[in-house]
């Protein structure tokens, strides 16, 4: 043990359903407009571009899985912090220059989560050409529920991907309407960045991104994988 | 702290010079376009732009001994970049800090380079897309041992510069930073709130190349120290 001039980081780590052993994270990789049908409300084109991707600190996340009472504060700095509903990959074995008939082996299961968004700094930052992080990577902006092995579920590549603000329903769409599938993201992203053990990726949001304030309560919902709960505090 | 279902990655330590003691690192944030000559280089406005910021990953930081060490030449690009920065590393946790109370969060100071695949960035920027990937890849973050503020001061002047090869590409003085530490200091703990741990780069002065396999890069700053890697 190091002697340490300040006390290491507290470890980043996600519940997994069916068992009380956390999943350590690494790196939280974010994947952008995923859904054809979000591309175009955020005034893009959704061709088959290549995807591109940013980050999140590991250390945003925000345990959200029903009954852990997640809440994120409303972040400082924004007046318009927008919900983004994913789907969240979980990296079980690493690897660089995965090819996609064999990434699924990459994966240890899937997680509901949001990509909690500020999207004025984003607006901003994309119009200068500047970088996006302080839009995206800010302290609690990724509430995620219960990993759950893939293992148990496989790897689902269609079902309802919803979430509802308040009760009301904002974002409903289907995995299968990725522009990018996941074994596809895992290629690419890999062919960028070596993926290790603890990696997570949100493969992207469906449309009907709207804007969160304080007291808003956030319920995500995945068929086949879970949901999670989160108050915006 | 409940079991984990594999051991986790540990964290990056710094050394801290003059002592056995090592900083673990938390988050890393970068400012960019900096200095007046590098922003337009960069093709940015320095007379009208705010600053603005990106991140690293913690565990892409290299810590670099003295005498040096090898970094991996990245996946993924085909022009890589060097750029030479003074990087302050955070002592105490604030939000909203006032520019005047600034200088009490930082514990320290080093001479680091910021590693950035110029290629995937300029694709990237043209589309006005994220571009993380260009600055954030494993060891892209090369990082000399911590001089504590308790022993050099808080430097504001003294040159800043990098070598390729034995020839110098950036030459410049943190005198010229656009936005001074503490006011960088301000300005991103407007959006973050900054830990001990935190490493900040500054900025780096015009000049930046395209480095290759086997090039050796050895810079400093002035009152703060000196790096030294090759890419292998």
């Amino acid at each position: 043990m190091p002697d340490y001039v300040i006390a290491p980081p507290p470890q980043a780590a996600v519940a997994v359903a069916g068992t009380d052993a956390l999943f350590p994270v690494r790196r939280v990789y974010c994947v952008g407009r995923n859904y054809a049908e979000h591309a175009r409300e955020m005034g893009a084109d959704p061709t088959r571009e290549d995807p591109f991707f940013f980050s999140k600190p590991a250390d945003a996340l925000v345990a959200c899985a029903p009954g852990q009472n997640g809440v994120s504060p409303y972040p400082p700095g924004s007046k318009s912090v927008h919900h983004e509903m994913e789907l969240v990959v979980a990296i079980g074995k690493g690897g660089a220059d995965i090819p996609a008939e064999r990434a699924l082996e990459h994966v240890f299961g899937y997680a509901p989560g949001l990509d909690l968004t500020r999207r004025d700094l984003q607006g901003e930052a994309k119009k200068k050409g500047q970088p996006w992080e302080m839009g995206k990577g800010f302290d609690k902006s990724a509430p995620i529920g219960r990993i759950v092995p893939a293992a148990e579920i496989g790897h689902p590549a269609k079902g309802t991907i919803s979430l509802k603000v308040n009760g009301e329903t904002r974002q409903k769409s289907d995995l299968s309407q990725m522009i990018w599938n996941v074994p596809e993201t895992i290629a690419f992203l890999s062919r960028l960045v070596a993926l290790a053990p603890g990696d997570l990726i949100f493969t992207g949001t469906p449309e009907g991104v709207a804007a969160v304030v304080k007291g808003d309560r956030l319920e995500g919902h995945i068929d086949g994988v879970g949901d999670l709960q989160v108050t915006i505090g | 702290m409940a079991a984990l279902m594999f051991p986790a990655t540990p964290p990056v330590t710094l050394a801290v010079a003059g002592s056995d003691a090592r900083i673990p690192v938390h988050r890393v944030y970068c400012a960019g376009q900096n200095y007046v000559a590098h922003a337009r280089e960069m093709g940015g406005d320095p007379d009208k732009q705010e600053l603005f910021f990106f991140d690293k990953p913690a565990d892409s930081v290299v810590p670099v001994p003295n005498g040096g060490c090898a970094v991996p030449y990245p996946i993924g690009t085909e022009a890589l970049s060097q750029e030479i920065e003074l990087v302050l590393v955070i002592g105490k946790e604030g939000e909203n800090i006032a520019e005047a109370q600034a200088l009490d969060h930082i514990f320290g100071y080093a001479a680091a380079i910021d590693l950035t695949r110029r290629d995937i960035q300029s694709r990237l920027k043209k589309m006005s897309l994220a571009y993380d990937m260009a600055k954030a890849f494993d060891n892209c973050a090369p990082v000399a041992e911590i001089q504590p503020a308790a022993r050099i001061g808080h430097p504001s002047r003294g040159r800043i510069w990098i070598a390729v090869n034995g020839k110098i590409l950036q030459d410049s003085d943190i005198s010229d930073l656009i936005y001074s530490v503490p006011r960088i200091v301000a300005k991103l703990s407007s959006y973050v709130r900054l830990r001990p741990g935190d490493v900040v780069y500054t900025g780096t002065p015009s000049g930046i190349g395209v480095i290759k396999r086997g090039d050796v890069l050895e810079g400093g700053v002035d009152g703060v120290g000196t790096i030294k890697i090759t890419i292998s």
